[in-house]
């Protein structure tokens, strides 16, 4: 098992370093100056080309990509002089456009995007799984009908109607949630205002994902129901509670916590209309600014973010899966 | 509520009897004010802007330069030497002491200026605003490639050398030599006692007090300067401090060290100014349509779509403003690449005005065909040109197709090559990619193509200006705007026609004209009787014109609107935004 882990972590750095150097190549044949972006309307030459030697785009782009990964590990400092500033370690970069160190602002904006994509889970994955196990257990009848329905409405939806509406009708026009501006606060010191700020996202992220879950676990669990086994646990006599219980859900659900865990990793990146309609400065709203205003730093941040939560949720994943099936570890 | 009601119908029953075009002005300007109650003005409460920009520009005082952003900081935490009046009307414009006793003393032919500071100012952290602060204030400009975007106007004017390169041998607060230092300490000179702060400026600048009005000239404590970091949370010396300056909003509350006796201008009157950042555009106007946020003002125009349910709904129970401005738009022709008169003149016969500005709402909530790069709210120096617009008789709104042809044949034989190549690979226009192009591409083409012209379009999605004002890249023709600083054409027409300026798009000094030109430019700058100055810039703005160094295409209208619980607002002509230093909240 510690042989199959250390493998995968291995794995994992590569893919990573793999993606933070596609990202860079990716920059460095778009034909613009990153040096020009840091200054406005008056971006003379002059600047320009001083602010290209404060940033280290004046040196050839695989040094640029080791002064980028040094910065990782022993932090950076940008300019020289009284100007000068320094980005600790883990230094992904200095935002202009922010004025800040993209580490510090990722700091601000992860826990956003991490209680965006918490709540919307939980939700999704108890309303998603738990409508599919009453549409597979009542198979034909009125719950099955009323999940269908639920699923035709979720998956037929996309999230901007869906958070458009929440936020023009129950929050601005009805009142029912008012709109807050007082920006995020942690459940842990507001819980209530946590509540507030986050149930129209997660409702918005929870109804189109939890239509898609209702019916991959109505799905599955019929397939389970089928199964062999499960027809000798019926021979045996046991309850048709039992028989969902203990063989049906554990069997049905392996799948399903391997779809939410791909799911959550892809939110984690990219909520981006959710938190663009609520107005959440979380990492999805923060990387679509960024890449439609050229921000390498930023966007080479947040693309290795997104692929690390993909691949440590991968890594979660094939370790469940290697506990339960040995013949992976091969 | 009754009197809005009373006051709205005398709006309609005057619009009856005017003439349609001038309907909407009145409706527009006469609705603001039917909004805003005539109320007490009351302390307290929270007010609230709602934009949908992920953030102001600058917090900076050395980089701000933007309309709106100067006219809320300046209203809030960021205090001048000099400030306009904040009155509604045309009396706005004209120059009161903020931090300074006086709007300044020029002497020595307008080549030096001497202002004393007043006592009593503050820093939020309760130290004495000295000379040495606004002289290290002023200092900062210097440093373009720290603390750039701000007005630029100082690294010109003061008397200070240029190296080989023609910049200024002193590089900023950070990064100086010692002659660089020494020529800055010779041009920036404080008292014996730390309040009187005199400039010695290399050539005579009539105005040059009215750019005193921009933080730029603003103190800076030099303990306290972080640089580009210095951004995200200035010292305030306003009534108001930054108590948080976050992705989601800035937060604005009492400053405790300022106080209202060293303070002629400022009536601080909510307890705290909350702007949210990065709200969907839909949803700003939702919230102010609904009035879920009666204390809530939009800090961005409505959508288009929107336009109507705020301006020519009664539903609409809030507070809104449709006003001209002073920007104004234009295509700027690269003269090196298009020398040939005939044909820039040509491509502004040619030009469908009138389908441009139909398509982007018409002249209700967009704009009007421009007369003159001078905006006509500057009644001190603008006068319609007589080349651009509706004064000249050969202009039409759709294109005068035959003037076009005509000159287009002119050109044929005058300039051949140049002729060449416009009707065959064509011109290249620069444009700062957005979702309008799609629609605006195809009915410019068709223009320029009745006379035989092809245009191509080269979209640029980020670093617009830095591309363009770079000689090497800049196409044909670039696409731009322009706002004068203040007003005086002095901010509009240097800017614009000459490199010193800093904005000279139309690289146009190989013209034959351009020597006269340039010296005339020079003796306006430094000419200090206002009128005699002014006559001096309406000739400076016709030269221009005729010789179609750019292409001007609209003067541009601004709208904003409020909720119900936004009192006190009106139209500020310096800045062309609301003047927040006056609103008050009843909710």
């Amino acid at each position: 098992m510690l042989t199959f882990v250390s493998r995968r972590l291995v794995y994992a750095a590569i893919t990573l370093l793999i993606v933070s150097m596609a990202v860079y190549a990716i920059f460095a044949i778009l034909p613009f100056d990153p040096a020009a972006l840091t200054c406005g309307q008056h971006c003379t030459p002059l600047v320009i080309r001083a602010n290209r030697i404060k940033l280290g785009f004046d040196k050839p782009l695989w040094e640029q990509y080791w002064m980028f990964l040094h910065g990782i590990f022993a932090g950076r400092t940008y300019g020289v002089g009284s100007a000068a500033f320094h980005c600790p370690a883990p230094a992904f970069g200095y935002s202009f456009n922010d004025n800040m160190c993209v580490t510090e602002l990722l700091q601000q904006k992860l826990p956003i995007t991490l209680s965006v994509a918490i709540g919307a889970l939980i939700l999704w994955l108890i309303v998603g799984v738990g409508l599919g196990i009453l549409a597979a257990r009542f198979k034909g009848r009125w719950p099955d009908t009323a999940s269908s329905v639920f699923v035709l409405f979720g998956t037929s939806l996309p999230v901007f109607v869906t958070g458009l509406f929440l936020l023009i009708w129950v929050s601005i026009k009805w009142k029912i949630i008012p709109i807050s501006f007082l920006g995020y606060v942690s459940v842990f010191s507001d819980p209530i205002g946590f509540v507030k700020l986050f149930i129209l996202p997660w409702i918005t992220l929870a109804f189109a994902f939890a239509a898609l879950y209702t019916r991959f676990t109505r799905a599955s669990i019929l397939e389970t129901l089928g199964e062999d086994y499960i027809r000798t646990a019926r021979a045996k006599g046991l309850s048709e509670k039992k028989v969902l219980r203990i063989h049906t859900f554990r069997a049905a659900l392996a799948p399903i916590v391997t779809l939410a865990s791909l799911d959550f990793a892809g939110l984690i990146g990219g909520a981006i209309l959710t938190e663009t309609i609520f107005n959440l400065p979380g990492i999805g709203q923060w990387t679509l600014r960024s890449v439609y205003e050229f921000n390498l730093p930023v966007v080479v941040c947040t693309t290795i973010l997104a692929a690390g939560v993909v691949i440590i949720m991968n890594l979660i994943v094939d370790m469940l899966y290697a506990v339960l099936d040995p013949r992976v570890r091969i | 509520m009754s009197r809005n009601t009373a006051r709205r119908k005398v709006v309609a029953s005057l619009a009856t009897v005017a003439l349609a075009a001038t309907v909407a002005m009145v409706t527009g300007s006469v609705s603001a004010s039917a909004a805003t109650k005539k109320l007490t003005p009351q302390t307290g409460g929270t007010l609230t802007f709602l934009t949908h920009s992920p953030r102001l520009d600058h917090l900076d005082p050395t980089r701000i330069y933007t309309g709106r952003d100067l006219a809320f900081e300046t209203a809030y935490f960021v205090r001048t030497l000099v400030s306009f009046k904040h009155v509604a009307g045309p009396t706005s414009t004209s120059l009161v002491p903020d931090l300074a006793t006086n709007t300044g003393v020029p002497s020595n032919s307008a080549k030096q200026w001497r202002f004393t500071l007043r006592p009593g100012s503050k820093f939020q952290d309760g130290k004495d605003i000295t000379c040495a602060d606004v002289k290290y204030g002023v200092s900062r400009v210097f440093d373009q490639t720290v603390l750039g975007d701000g007005p630029t106007y100082m690294i010109n004017w003061l008397d200070i050398p240029v190296d080989k390169s023609g910049s200024s041998i002193y590089q900023g607060p950070f990064s100086s030599s010692a002659a660089g230092i020494a020529a800055f300490d010779k041009a920036v000179i404080c008292s014996a006692d730390n309040r009187t702060i005199t400039f010695k400026l290399g050539m005579s600048v009539g105005d040059f007090n009215y750019l005193l009005t921009y933080p730029v000239v603003s103190p800076v404590q030099k303990a306290h300067d972080l640089g580009d970091k210095y951004d995200l949370s200035p010292e305030a010396t306003g009534p108001y401090m930054i108590k948080e300056n976050t992705s989601a909003h800035l937060m604005l509350v009492r400053n405790p060290n300022w106080n209202k006796s060293s303070d002629p201008i400022r009536t601080p009157y909510p307890d705290q100014i909350l702007l949210n950042y990065g709200l969907d555009q839909q949803v700003q106007d939702q919230i102010i349509l609904s009035d879920s946020v009666p204390n809530a003002m939009s800090f961005d125009a409505p959508l288009p779509t929107n336009l109507k349910a705020f301006f020519e709904s009664s539903s609409f129970k809030g507070g809104k403003l449709n006003e001209d401005t002073a920007f104004v738009g234009y295509i700027a022709f690269n003269v090196k690449k298009m020398p040939c008169l005939q044909i820039r003149a040509a491509m502004y016969y040619a030009r469908n005005a009138k389908a441009l500005l139909d398509y982007a709402g018409g002249p209700t909530y967009n704009g009007s065909y421009t007369t003159s790069l001078t905006s006509p709210l500057n009644t001190v120096d603008y006068a319609a040109n007589g080349v651009w617009g509706p004064p000249n008789p050969d202009w039409k709104p759709e294109g005068n197709v035959a003037k076009a042809q005509a000159l287009m044949d002119e050109a044929k034989t005058a300039c051949p090559s140049e002729y060449k190549r416009v009707t065959t690979t064509g011109v290249t226009i620069d444009v700062r990619q957005s979702s309008t192009l799609t629609d605006t591409i195809p009915i410019n083409k068709a223009a320029f193509a009745r006379v035989g012209i092809v245009v191509n379009y080269n979209p640029i999605s980020a670093g617009y200006y830095p591309t363009v004002m770079n000689a090497s890249k800049q196409n044909d023709l670039s696409n731009s705007g322009w706002s004068q600083d203040w007003p005086n054409a002095s901010t509009v027409i240097p800017p614009l026609y000459t490199p010193e300026g800093g904005f000279d798009l139309s690289q146009n000094t190989g013209e034959a004209i351009y020597p006269a030109f340039h010296a005339a430019v020079l003796k306006a700058i430094g000419t200090s009787n206002r009128a005699a100055q002014a006559a001096q810039w309406k000739a400076l703005d016709k030269q221009a014109a005729a010789q179609f160094w750019v292409l001007p295409t609209l003067g541009i209208k601004t709208q904003v609107v409020w909720g119900t619980g936004v009192q006190g607002a009106y139209y500020w002509l310096p800045q062309g935004e609301p003047d927040y230093a006056k609103l008050w909240v009843t909710k």
